[in-house]
């Protein structure tokens, strides 16, 4: 048997701990989901006795259902909208010259500074005079720009060529033909970064529900949730669980599915210069 | 900056050197391309920001008739509340939960991957999975690990003769325990930010390191350390923003309670604005906490700017 080195030994040792922790809440979750009622409250790993009826009862008659469609409606609502707005932008930003570009891309940094919380108010009282609330576009329309995902697209598209751009524009290509054929192409790893992190988090997105979507029909997954958990009196602890891997297995699933380009865009953006 | 243009023009020309290139007419097409984006921010940040300044020199009535300017009534009324101190204590507690094993965890953890070979793929998906956390879901499931007296962590300390602890209920440990799960998922983002700053250490540094018999901890210390201190200063600022920020948990696990022990900036804010309805002093507020949030940002917003070049 060949020797581990003692270094090995205690870095696998400190990653098993934390691995076990960072994943226990989710083990944790699926297992009280599928534990038959009486076994909810025990401790044992592994249930005695497995039920696919807390899903049930969760998806058809706590709501779940509805919160779903209202999730899958407005993060993709908002990643049309923020992809919309911020390919042509991030473009100009990093190809175009122009009067006051410098400033306006400021503009468009300073705003990362800024908390959803710190403008949630007035966006309400916005909401409230327009008589959107209880609506998707109250749910979408904030989220419009990514002032994040313009700055992250932007990195990437100063690095084309602008050989390959002044050639396009030779061969009478306007600035439509530029970025469908050229740009867009050229910039796919950096929009599918942003397009997860727009999923990721206007999926897990609570506050700004929480003021806007105070109507049942309208709730989105983690907002369905939460008010499911207030009104643990009367929901099962079963369901509950149920409830939460429900919110949680898509996001879980895209993650896993698509981690690299996750886990390049979090450190491309932040770290590297 | 602006008027760098036409030099950098120049420059890009000679270099690329793709002959004339017409870019007269940039600024009519960039104003189309840029606009949509310009508005959505404008619309969504900027006047929603501005109307926040303004909102916190008037009194609101819940009626939102007869608004009235009281200069600095507001400001006055929130430095003075108790309430408020008692919350930016446990704001500033909860981050420096958060912090200290973001950095000391994170780094850890980042050396410890850097060693393993086999299975280090598999390790690595397993410590990023809290970082994408439906924070609410987790919320639930930790609220019921944490449980008295019959909760997951109490059956477990149970057979040793501890508690049981009403983890959540207790005015002691509250705050400790929402930390820890806000420490679940900030020391996941600070291993990926570790794992990107230890690659930009060059393989001659670990050489020199070897011949020079520097190991472990020492080599840590004296070698690794010093060279992440950009990294470790990324971490703490990004932690830091963030957990200033700390809302979903809180409201979900304690809702601020029991008896204010886990109330935090923004838990206030909520209960200010929208269960007292004074949207005069909880506009206040949040100018406030803002201020702190662009000191502490000021330096996140070089680390951008220096990436944007």
């Amino acid at each position: 048997m060949a020797k581990v080195p003692p270094g090995v030994v205690a870095a696998w040792t400190v990653l098993l701990g934390a691995m076990i922790l960072a994943v226990f809440p989710y083990v944790w979750m699926l297992r009280t989901a599928f534990a038959e009622d009486t076994y909810v409250r025990g401790m044992n790993l592994i249930p005695d006795r497995f039920t696919l009826n807390n899903f049930v009862v969760a998806w058809f008659d706590s709501g779940m259902s509805a919160a779903m469609l209202n999730g899958a409606i407005v993060t993709s609502g908002i990643l049309i909208l923020q992809l919309a707005t911020g390919i042509p932008a991030a473009y100009a930003f990093a190809k175009l010259r122009f009067r006051g570009r410098d400033a306006l891309f400021g503009i468009v940094l300073a705003s990362l500074i800024i908390p959803a919380q710190a403008i949630a108010v007035p966006l309400f009282l916005g909401v409230s005079t327009l008589d959107l609330a209880n609506t998707h576009a109250a749910l979408i329309l904030p989220f419009a720009t990514s002032a994040f995902g313009i700055f992250l697209m932007r990195q990437h598209m100063v690095t084309i060529p602008d050989a390959l751009l002044d050639a396009a524009r030779m061969d009478g290509f306007g600035h439509g033909r530029i970025l469908s054929n050229v740009v867009i192409p050229m910039s796919r790893p950096a929009i599918l970064t942003f397009a997860l992190f727009s999923v990721f988090g206007s999926w897990n997105e609570y506050l700004w529900p929480l003021l806007v979507a105070r109507a049942e029909a309208i709730r989105t997954p983690p907002l369905a949730l939460a008010l499911l958990q207030t009104d643990a009196l009367n929901t099962d602890l079963g369901v509950l669980a149920a409830a939460a891997v429900i919110v949680t297995v898509p996001i879980v699933v895209l993650f896993i599915v698509t981690r690299r380009s996750f886990v390049a865009g979090l450190t491309g953006g932040e770290v590297t210069g | 900056m602006i008027q760098r243009a036409p030099t950098g023009r120049g420059l890009r020309r000679t270099t690329s050197g793709t002959g004339p290139v017409q870019r007269h007419h940039d600024g009519r097409a960039a104003a189309l391309l840029v606009a949509p984006a310009v508005l959505g921010l404008v619309l969504f940040v900027y006047i929603p920001i501005a109307i926040s300044v303004v909102a916190g020199f008037l009194d609101i009535p819940i009626s939102g008739r007869g608004i009235e300017p009281v200069g600095l009534d507001n400001f006055v009324a929130v430095l003075g509340d108790p309430q408020v101190h008692r919350a930016t204590l446990n704001t500033i507690l909860y981050s420096l939960l958060t912090i200290v094993p973001s950095v000391v965890l994170g780094l850890a953890l980042a050396l410890a991957l850097e060693v393993v070979g086999r299975g280090r793929a598999v390790a690595s998906v397993l410590l990023f999975l809290p970082l994408t956390a439906n924070l609410v879901a987790m919320a639930v499931v930790f609220r019921w690990i944490f449980a008295a007296p019959s909760g997951f962590l109490n059956q477990l300390l149970g057979p040793i003769g501890i508690g049981p602890v009403a983890f959540l209920g207790d005015t002691d440990t509250a705050l400790v325990t929402v930390a820890l799960v806000g420490a679940w998922r900030s020391v996941s983002f600070a291993v990926v930010l570790f794992l990107a700053g230890l690659t930009t250490i060059p393989r001659s540094v670990h050489e020199a390191a070897a011949v020079d018999g520097v190991r472990g901890f020492a080599k840590v210390r004296l070698v690794i350390a010093p060279l992440l201190r950009p990294t470790i200063v990324l971490v703490v600022v990004l932690t830091a923003i963030q957990s200033i920020q700390v809302f979903d948990t809180v409201k979900v696990m304690t809702d601020g309670g029991p008896d204010g022990a886990t109330e935090t900036l923004f838990t206030l804010i909520w209960r200010i604005g929208f269960s007292y309805y004074n949207l005069g002093e909880a506009s206040a507020l949040t100018l406030i906490v803002l201020a702190a949030l662009v000191l502490v940002g000021v330096l996140r917003r070089r680390q951008l700017l220096r990436g944007g070049q």
